[in-house]
């Protein structure tokens, strides 16, 4: 008798790779494909995309026109929760591109808290998700997390999200796309988050 | 152009007046948004960049109107539209004329003395106060036209008359250019200058009351609080976070915070378990850190004990160091979620949010005359921003450009604001002086 938990990761490897592999840019199994995939197992997942390089267009995996969501630096790169991350090596940040260590607080590359001119440690500074919070503040508009799609880029899986709201207008200041928005919503810009897993 | 507005072509003199009139206003609001606009322009750009910029046209500028050099100056060297008088109502082409050569962009230029006032424009960086300069040439415009009209029949007499005077007056113009190159080369150093002080090179902390300015010098164990008094030598106090007002100085003693005369040392109060002082004698704000990584914000008033808890914030948040001015206490609160500067009124015990977000670090809120200040930080870059409370305008005085480059504590008077400008790969900090 094969324990409970192969037995489940086998299932849930077969659901995912036919959800990845029935895959359209409008799909609604496709959207929630993208949720299960994440549940059921990577290796499903790797199974599924085909390890092609992925054209780029300002960043790998990203073959649309739609410009990159404001963060602390160029690239986009958010954790799962849609937070900042320093895009070179994933390393938590806070607004202000500072690294922060797992309380908050700014860190140097070393791991020691940060020290302002007077010699105390810095306090934690603001950091607040890149499309829920980065864009309604800056822009004026109401924004959330929706669509996604996956590439494989540097030998990993990358998932490119879609940071949709009802504006019209993109970040790039022309009209907006619907790509992976639903209930009405357009991309109002991209980010990436970089799963880890092979492919 | 000129000789177009006479009576023969307006019809009448009547009629002549009307178009000179519609030819001035017309002149002077068109020079006077061009104004606007690059004042607006040099507001967005902000920095000391657009001054060493003007600087430098206005020393190029020189140098030619002198003979030094010699370069041809962009400039359009048409007339204006004669038809226009001949198939357009007279309101409509003399405003038209009016607009055209009061823009100055789209009419030939003698001089490039034009050019300076734009690009001084952009460094003054304040639209109303370009405009009403530009303004002037407009009226200088109307004035070539009018002027002459009145004293004699025949103006293109007057332009010759005028025309013969030219080398004379090439010249001063060259003189005055570079009179004006020198006075904003030397502009930023005079305005924004980081102030001469020590005896460390971290010198932070600025408070400034009535003429006499004093700062922490140092950090930690090593900090001195620095009273400098103008025309005597600076006193020394073991501390640091100083609070001027008039003759008192409170200042963080270890864990406590002390009020003391500054001139003879004397202590007047001490303030045990309290930090970040503000002092507005009698009352004292101050910072108090308890239990549990709570941060308290108090107000005293040290002759009547009367005490009141003004904010509070979690261990996730910072309270920064108040500032008390004219019964206001202002003071920044800052997280993970954001920051913000917050106003208090003494008397109506009202809290007002002046700027928040959520994405920036707006911190180290300070009180003098009518405005408040606070600094602003990003990845990129600081910013100082003013208010005059009350108001809606927030007027940006200063910026850095990188982000190891942060402006830290700060201070306002009457006319001056003092920011602190910590340089973080170096471990040093000075205080930058700027006039508002």
């Amino acid at each position: 008798m094969r324990r409970p938990e192969a037995m489940l990761d086998e299932a849930g490897g077969a659901l995912a790779a036919s959800l990845a592999s029935g895959l359209t840019r409008r799909s609604f199994l496709g959207r929630v494909g993208g949720a299960l995939l994440g549940v059921v197992g990577g290796s499903a997942v790797a199974a599924a995309v085909r390890p092609d390089e992925a054209e780029a267009f300002h960043f790998c995996g990203h073959i649309w026109t739609t410009g990159s969501c404001p963060t602390p630096y160029t690239l986009p790169r958010i954790d799962r929760r849609g937070y900042p991350i320093r895009p070179k090596d994933a390393r938590p940040i806070d607004n202000l591109g500072r690294l922060v260590d797992a309380n908050g607080f700014p860190i140097t590359e070393g791991g020691q808290r940060m020290t302002g001119p007077d010699g105390n440690p810095l306090p934690r500074g603001p950091r607040t998700r890149v499309c829920e919070d980065w864009v309604p503040e800056r822009f004026g508009i109401d924004a959330v997390t929706q669509g996604s799609w996956y590439r494989c880029c540097g030998g990993q899986i990358r998932k490119l999200v879609d940071c949709c709201s009802r504006s019209r207008r993109r970040i790039n200041g022309d009209a907006s796309l619907v790509g992976y928005c639903y209930t009405g919503r357009r991309v109002f810009c991209v980010m990436y988050y970089d799963t880890g897993l092979p492919c | 152009m000129i000789e177009t507005i006479t009576p023969a072509v307006c019809g009448s003199r009547r009629r002549r007046r009307i178009a000179l009139i519609i030819f001035a206003l017309a002149a002077v609001a068109s020079a006077a948004l061009v104004g606007v606009a690059l004042g607006t322009l040099g507001l967005l750009l902000g920095g000391t960049a657009a001054i060493a910029a003007a600087a430098v046209i206005a020393g190029l500028a020189a140098l030619r109107e002198l003979g030094v050099v010699r370069f041809p100056l962009p400039q359009s060297r048409r007339q204006v539209p004669q038809w226009w008088h001949a198939r357009l109502p007279l309101p409509v082409w003399s405003a038209g004329y009016g607009a055209g050569l009061g823009a100055g962009f789209f009419t030939f230029q003698p001089v490039a003395t034009f050019w300076v006032a734009c690009a001084a424009a952009v460094a003054l960086g304040r639209p109303l106060a370009a405009g009403a300069c530009f303004a002037l040439y407009g009226v200088g415009r109307a004035a070539m036209v009018v002027a002459p009209a009145r004293r004699e029949p025949e103006v293109t007499a007057a332009v010759e008359r005028l025309a013969r005077l030219r080398p004379a007056l090439v010249r001063a113009n060259g003189l005055v250019l570079a009179a004006c190159a020198v006075t904003l080369a030397v502009a930023p150093a005079a305005g924004a200058g980081g102030m001469k002080l020590g005896p460390t090179g971290l010198n932070l902390d600025p408070t400034a009351s009535k003429k006499v300015f004093a700062h922490t010098s140092g950090a930690k164990a090593d900090a001195q609080v620095i009273v400098r008094p103008p025309g005597a030598p600076p006193i020394p106090f073991a501390g640091s976070s100083p609070s001027l007002h008039g003759a008192l100085l409170a200042y963080e003693e270890g864990p406590d915070v002390r009020i003391v005369r500054w001139a003879t040392g004397e202590e007047v109060a001490r303030m045990p378990d309290a930090s970040k002082p503000q002092l507005r004698w009698p009352w004292l704000a101050f910072r108090r850190d308890m239990d549990g990584g709570r941060k308290y914000l108090r107000l005293k008033n040290m002759k009547t004990g009367q005490a009141r808890l003004v904010a509070r914030v979690g261990p996730n948040a910072d309270l920064g160091r108040p500032a008390l001015h004219r019964g206001r206490l202002a003071w920044h609160t800052a997280g993970p979620k954001g920051s913000r500067i917050v106003l208090y009124g003494l008397d109506s015990r009202r809290k007002r949010i002046v700027v928040q977000t959520k994405i920036a670090l707006l911190a180290n809120p300070a009180l003098g005359g009518p405005n408040i200040a606070w600094t602003e930080q990003r990845r990129t870059g600081s910013k100082l921003f003013v208010n005059r409370i009350g108001t809606k305008r927030i007027r940006q005085i200063a910026r850095t450009k990188q982000g190891n480059r942060v402006f830290w504590t700060t201070a306002l008077d009457n006319d001056f604001a003092y920011v602190t400008r910590w340089f973080v790969p170096e471990r040093t900090a000075r205080i930058n002086k700027i006039r508002i």
